[in-house]
């Protein structure tokens, strides 16, 4: 009896992963606990082992493919066994996907589903384009690289070229071939309607071999630099993606502070030389500030916030975030209801989310939801700066290395250890004032820190 | 009042442009010194095709032997010619003015002299009224050349020596008629007049005739002009004009040809003179007001377009300069390309061409392909033209595959090149053409016989 792998729902807000590597071909023999294929929501990724001994008989969805959960994504079976009842909903036959869709879309093409498996699988520098539409383009005249593909897979198809025509830059016949082949794409050319002609191609083709002329840096030409080329990650996508739009759509700034951090150093001691013995966990300096700031931002509900289009959302607990730094990325798991945690919970939480992270176990659903997030990069030295905020969040916190300071105290400068905090904040949703406020208040609850746990 | 045009010119530049700046909403003057509609309508292209259509018909009627038509005491008479012709540049101008008046633009008569520019624009005076304009479009057009031969402007004065306004109101055709210039002037003049009667010699300096046209072309209408009686004196030059003959110069030895009147149909200058362009400083280049290809001159908002910027001298080209010139005027980027602008020879046969000749095309350093047909592949040219040995003839550069040149001679000719222009505008490949159906049977088929001889 075959057994139909589906794609598992990671969280109950997924819809979809997306498959990142698969380790087994289609035909290879697997056993219970090989490794299958790795794939990722938008903030973590997961892998997913056998759980049926056979044959991997039908691979469904390939690697870079979107798969709604609970969708099969491959069948373990027996040789000649039927996989048919196992097709996923909207799939015919297991690799034309993309020749049905298009087939609605339009008149399905001679030879369309043939170069189908080949032109999907295609590199991404090579534009991807039906054959039908390559034709149309070619007849009309438009550089069809500067069509906007609409297809499955970013193809260009059909309608993307009769929008081209209506808008796109026009080639005159007797230049198509050889402007194609320049690799630039030029818009406006000197024939009828701004066709580019065989007139223009001189200048076209300088262009594409124009380089801007660099001295030699020092003696090393530029072609000989070495690299490597490294694929981004699904994870570094989202990353990428998420922190441009931060820095795009938001008026954030920070501002820094420090503070004394003689009391929690001297209670971090204390916790390291008794803690055992009153079961406690390890509680790190990053706890304590987790700590702090859970209790302080109730004070600046501003701070713990979300800023919607036209309206904030005023939390009344503290979903404290914490970036984690993963060997795959920067992943900010959320510890709900913190303000509501002892020192000793949020510590434990924090650990285990940490690990969870690592280990690419983390329940999707604990990365989201944060009011308000905290990241250290003081335990790697630095001494301040300017965390992203994680919008519709108002602010993160940025935890800095201790230095030593000095201070005059009863007219004798003596030093003491300095902790950096950097505040970045939402100037849309919060002014400087209130935000340093925050900070203020942060401050003196962290210098008299005994009395605070006292609270 | 500032208008946001002022148009000096009232020909196919001036006119035109006008008319699609004021169509656009632009507030425009026109100022024409002579009348309306410039040398194309009133001196130039219109009236000789009327004057050429009288003389085709006239020869339809004598030569129609072979065509089973014979006709006794038929005549051509010069003066309902000139009436006629006289009643059609009248209905064509009068055509002009009312399109200007529907484009609204406000139409001065008078010598414009540019004077300066001021804040709110250039002020051009005409007589004791100042205008100012923000933009001005020069399209003033171009006067014929008189060489600096003795005697020549002495014979002009006295009205021996005409120049192509004189001789389209000549009264009475001349016994004799000596052409200067075995260009497209001087050849259709040498047509009507050699059928109306005179006794034609055409003097070329050059070795051929028609300019710039395919040699192959020129070599056969000149055995056409040859065979209705004209006489040429080719690599001739004038080098005197008397009272009542002209001294020409061929391989050294000095003739005297005798003749009635003389036409004197060197070529044509760009009338710059007098304008007022050094007030503002606009670039003036071997006497024609330097235009780029946006028809823009040096001073900013100031325009050129037709015969004064010297490039073309056809009035289908000052037509498009100008609305590319008012098109860059309403900020929508435009270009005037020179490589498909057709010319014609309106004899009979007619002569058409567009884009490069063999001759052209070598000096450009072009690589190409060639196909010549008779034009007796063409059912309609045989079942029309008896002993007809027209030709077409066609260019492709050999690289790209696409139509750069073609050249006709044979009837309908004119009609037909707009649509080999096109091909070369939109650079049509062979095989593209290939593609094409043209009506059966007519003479344009030719095209069609001579693109299925080259290879795709």
């Amino acid at each position: 009896m075959a057994t139909p792998i589906i794609m598992p729902r990671q969280g109950q807000t997924v819809e979809s992963c997306i498959i990142t590597k698969w380790h087994k071909k289609k035909g290879d023999r697997v056993k219970i606990g090989d490794l299958l294929f790795s794939y990722e929501t938008d903030k973590a990724a997961f892998d997913e082992e056998a759980k049926a001994e056979g044959t991997l008989l039908e691979i469904f969805f390939d690697e870079g493919d979107d798969v709604p959960v609970l969708a099969t994504v491959c069948v373990i079976g027996q040789e000649g066994e039927d996989i048919s009842p196992f097709l996923p909903e909207g799939k015919e036959t297991p690799v034309a996907e993309d020749a049905v869709i298009e087939g609605q879309q339009q008149l399905a093409a001679e030879g369309e589903t043939e170069i189908e498996s080949s032109a999907v699988v295609q590199e991404d520098d090579r534009v991807r384009i039906s054959p039908r539409a390559r034709n149309l383009a070619e007849k009309a005249g438009v550089d069809y690289r500067q069509a906007t593909p609409t297809g499955p897979n970013g193809r260009i198809i059909e309608r993307d070229i009769r929008q081209l025509m209506e808008k796109g830059q026009l080639v005159t016949p007797a230049a198509r071939e050889e402007y194609m082949s320049t690799g630039v794409m030029r818009v406006g050319g000197t024939g009828i309607g701004g066709r580019v002609t065989t007139t223009d191609l001189s200048g076209i083709k300088a262009e594409a071999q124009y380089q801007v002329p660099q001295p030699p840096v020092q003696g090393i030409k530029v072609e000989q630099a070495d690299y490597e080329e490294v694929k981004l990650s699904n994870i570094r996508k989202v990353i990428a993606r998420a922190m441009h739009e931060s820095l795009a759509n938001t008026a954030q700034l920070t501002i820094h502070i420090s503070f004394d951090a003689t009391e929690i150093l001297a209670f971090r001691k204390k916790v390291k030389e008794q803690g055992e013995r009153l079961g406690l966990a390890n509680i790190t300096l990053n706890d304590i500030i987790l700590y702090v700031v859970s209790r302080t931002l109730l004070n600046h509900k501003a701070l713990n916030a979300h800023l919607l289009d036209d309206r904030m959302l005023l939390y009344n607990h503290v979903h404290l975030g914490v970036a984690v730094d993963t060997e795959r990325g920067l992943m900010v798991p959320t510890i709900y209801n913190a303000d509501t945690m002892s020192l000793d919970e949020i510590s434990r939480k924090a650990k285990e989310l940490v690990e969870a992270c690592r280990k690419g176990s983390i329940n999707p659903d604990y990365l989201k939801g944060g009011t308000f997030t905290v990241t250290n990069l003081g335990s790697l030295g630095v001494e301040a700066f300017t965390p992203i905020l994680n919008p519709p969040q108002t602010g993160i916190l940025g935890v800095n290395t201790i230095v030593q300071r000095v201070k005059e105290l009863d007219g004798r400068i003596v030093t003491y250890p300095a902790m950096g905090m950097s505040l970045t904040f939402d100037h849309r949703a919060v002014d400087g004032a209130p935000a340093a406020r925050f900070l203020q208040e942060l401050k003196a609850n962290l210098e008299s820190f005994s009395i605070f746990l006292a609270k | 009042m500032v208008y946001d045009l002022i148009v000096i010119g009232g020909g196919p530049a001036g006119y035109l442009g006008a008319e699609r700046a004021g169509h656009a909403g632009l507030k425009t003057l026109l100022i024409e010194e002579r009348f309306l509609g410039g040398v194309c309508l009133n001196e130039g292209c219109i009236p000789s095709k009327t004057l050429l259509h009288s003389a085709k018909l006239y020869d339809y009627a004598r030569f129609g032997g072979k065509y089973g038509i014979t006709a006794s005491d038929v005549r051509l008479d010069h003066g309902t010619v000139l009436a006629r012709k006289n009643k059609v540049v009248k209905t064509l101008v009068a055509g002009i003015r009312s399109q200007l008046k529907a484009s609204h633009v406000d139409v001065v008569e008078g010598h414009a002299c540019i004077g300066t520019r001021t804040v709110e624009g250039y002020t051009v005076k005409v007589g004791d009224d100042t205008f100012v304009g923000r933009r001005l479009l020069i399209a003033t057009g171009s006067v014929p050349v008189i060489p600096p031969i003795l005697g020549a402007k002495e014979g002009l004065e006295r009205g021996y020596v005409l120049t192509n306004r004189e001789i389209l109101n000549i009264p009475q055709v001349p016994g004799s008629l000596v052409i200067v210039g075995g260009g497209v002037i001087g050849l259709e003049m040498a047509s009507y007049f050699n059928s109306a009667g005179s006794k034609v010699t055409v003097i070329e300096m050059l070795d051929h005739i028609g300019g710039s046209i395919d040699g192959e072309i020129s070599q056969i209408l000149l055995k056409n002009y040859q065979k209705k009686g004209i006489v040429f004196k080719l690599s001739s030059r004038v080098v005197e004009i008397r009272d009542g003959a002209v001294v020409y110069e061929c391989e050294g030895k000095r003739e005297v040809l005798e003749a009635d009147k003389v036409l004197m149909s060197v070529g044509r200058r760009p009338a710059t003179h007098g304008l007022g362009l050094e007030n503002i400083g606009v670039e003036v280049e071997r006497g024609a007001v330097k235009a780029n290809d946006s028809g823009k001159t040096n001073v900013p908002e100031v325009y050129a377009a037709g015969d004064v910027n010297g490039c073309s001298m056809l009035a289908h080209t000052a037509y498009r300069e100008a609305e590319v010139c008012v098109n860059n005027m309403l900020g929508k980027r435009d270009m005037v390309r020179y490589n498909a602008i057709p010319s014609v020879i309106y004899t009979n046969p007619e002569v058409a061409s567009v884009g490069e000749t063999e001759e052209s095309a070598k000096r450009k350093g072009i690589e190409f392909e060639v196909a010549k047909v008779s034009m007796r592949y063409s059912g309609r040219y045989v079942a029309e033209t008896e002993g007809g040995d027209g030709i077409c003839k066609v260019l492709i550069n050999k690289r790209y595959r696409n139509v750069i040149g073609v050249h006709m001679i044979g009837s309908y000719s004119s009609e037909i090149i707009y649509g080999a222009g096109l091909m070369i505008e939109a650079e049509m490949r062979v095989k593209d053409i290939k593609e094409l159906v043209f009506p059966h049977p007519t003479v344009s088929e030719v095209i069609r016989e001579c693109i299925f001889q080259f290879d795709d």
